[in-house]
């Protein structure tokens, strides 16, 4: 059997405040990559775009997104993806710039990916704790890890929750 | 005795980085004079509208036009030659006014479009 092969590419939407996160939506994405594809590649890449292009996932607590597009031309939209500086949504602009992590076949390869992606930053960042309380705290908060937690939890130890929460986010999907 | 017949085979491999085409303006009002700039103008705005900024990029020379015939002999890049003519073909105005472009010749060698056989007229 014959199949339309598809690559998947794994972005984290990067914002100068992280609350403004809250704003995203698919259409909202979707609609800030056609328009960086067509001033990038003009008609052609939109033409391009219409068929097999669309937003798989969205994360609006850690940024994460998950793009799809036809395998023969992945590559214009991925080069047009730098291009984009900010979002419009509900009134309000964005800046914010979408960084490429990983351009996968299927969504199982990103999922694995961005779990590893995940728990990598977590131990980079673990090591900037300066002492073991700190430790223990983050380990805590890992532990008692859930979306509804976090909001109760605060705002401490934001950056490595924030990573789990990726990687949580990951896992359950 | 007869040496059996030997044969040689050349493969030719284009071995020229440039292709070079030769085109034509036609423009609806005959009388409209076009200078070499615009008319380099017209050809990319024509990429930008089909294959955007980066198209708009595709490296190309205007070697030379002629203002009476509307004729131009352009030197593009083999990468860039199907971006460039599909664009050509697709330009549809020019300055607010109805417009073509016929490609007459494209050849990887100058020399080549220095003659047409299809305009030569034999005695």
């Amino acid at each position: 059997m014959v199949r339309f092969k598809s690559r998947y590419l794994l972005c984290e939407l990067c914002v100068s405040e992280r609350n403004s996160l809250q704003l995203l939506e698919e259409r909202v994405i979707y609609h800030a990559v056609r328009a960086a594809v067509n001033r990038a590649h003009g008609d052609y890449g939109s033409a391009v775009c219409n068929i097999g292009f669309s937003v798989k996932y969205v994360n609006a607590h850690t940024g994460v997104v998950l793009l799809r597009c036809r395998k023969g031309h992945y590559r214009l939209i991925w080069s047009a993806l730098p291009f984009i500086t900010g979002i419009e949504s509900r009134g309000q602009r964005v800046q914010c710039f979408l960084n490429c992590l990983h351009v996968g076949g299927t969504i199982r390869t990103c999922q694995k990916f961005l779990v590893r992606y995940s728990t990598r930053q977590l131990h980079r960042m673990l090591l900037h704790c300066t002492s073991e309380a700190e430790r223990r705290e983050v380990r805590k908060a890992v532990m008692s890890f859930s979306l509804k937690k976090r909001r109760e939890d605060g705002e401490e130890e934001e950056e490595e929750e924030e990573e789990d929460d990726g990687c949580g986010a990951g896992v359950d999907t | 005795m007869e040496e059996p017949a030997t044969f040689e085979r050349h493969v030719y491999k284009n071995a020229s980085v440039y292709h070079y085409m030769k085109m034509s303006l036609i423009l609806e009002d005959e009388s409209k004079r076009l200078i070499a700039a615009e008319f380099k103008q017209l050809i990319v705005s024509g990429l930008r509208d089909l294959y955007g900024e980066i198209g708009a990029a595709i490296p190309f020379d205007l070697l030379t036009f002629d203002e009476s015939t509307k004729t131009a002999i352009l030197r593009v890049y083999n990468s860039g030659l199907v971006k460039l003519w599909s664009a050509i073909t697709l330009i549809g105005s020019c300055q607010n006014e109805l417009c073509a472009v016929r490609v007459t010749q494209v050849s990887p060698f100058l020399l080549a479009l220095c003659g047409n056989s299809r305009e030569t007229e034999l005695d």
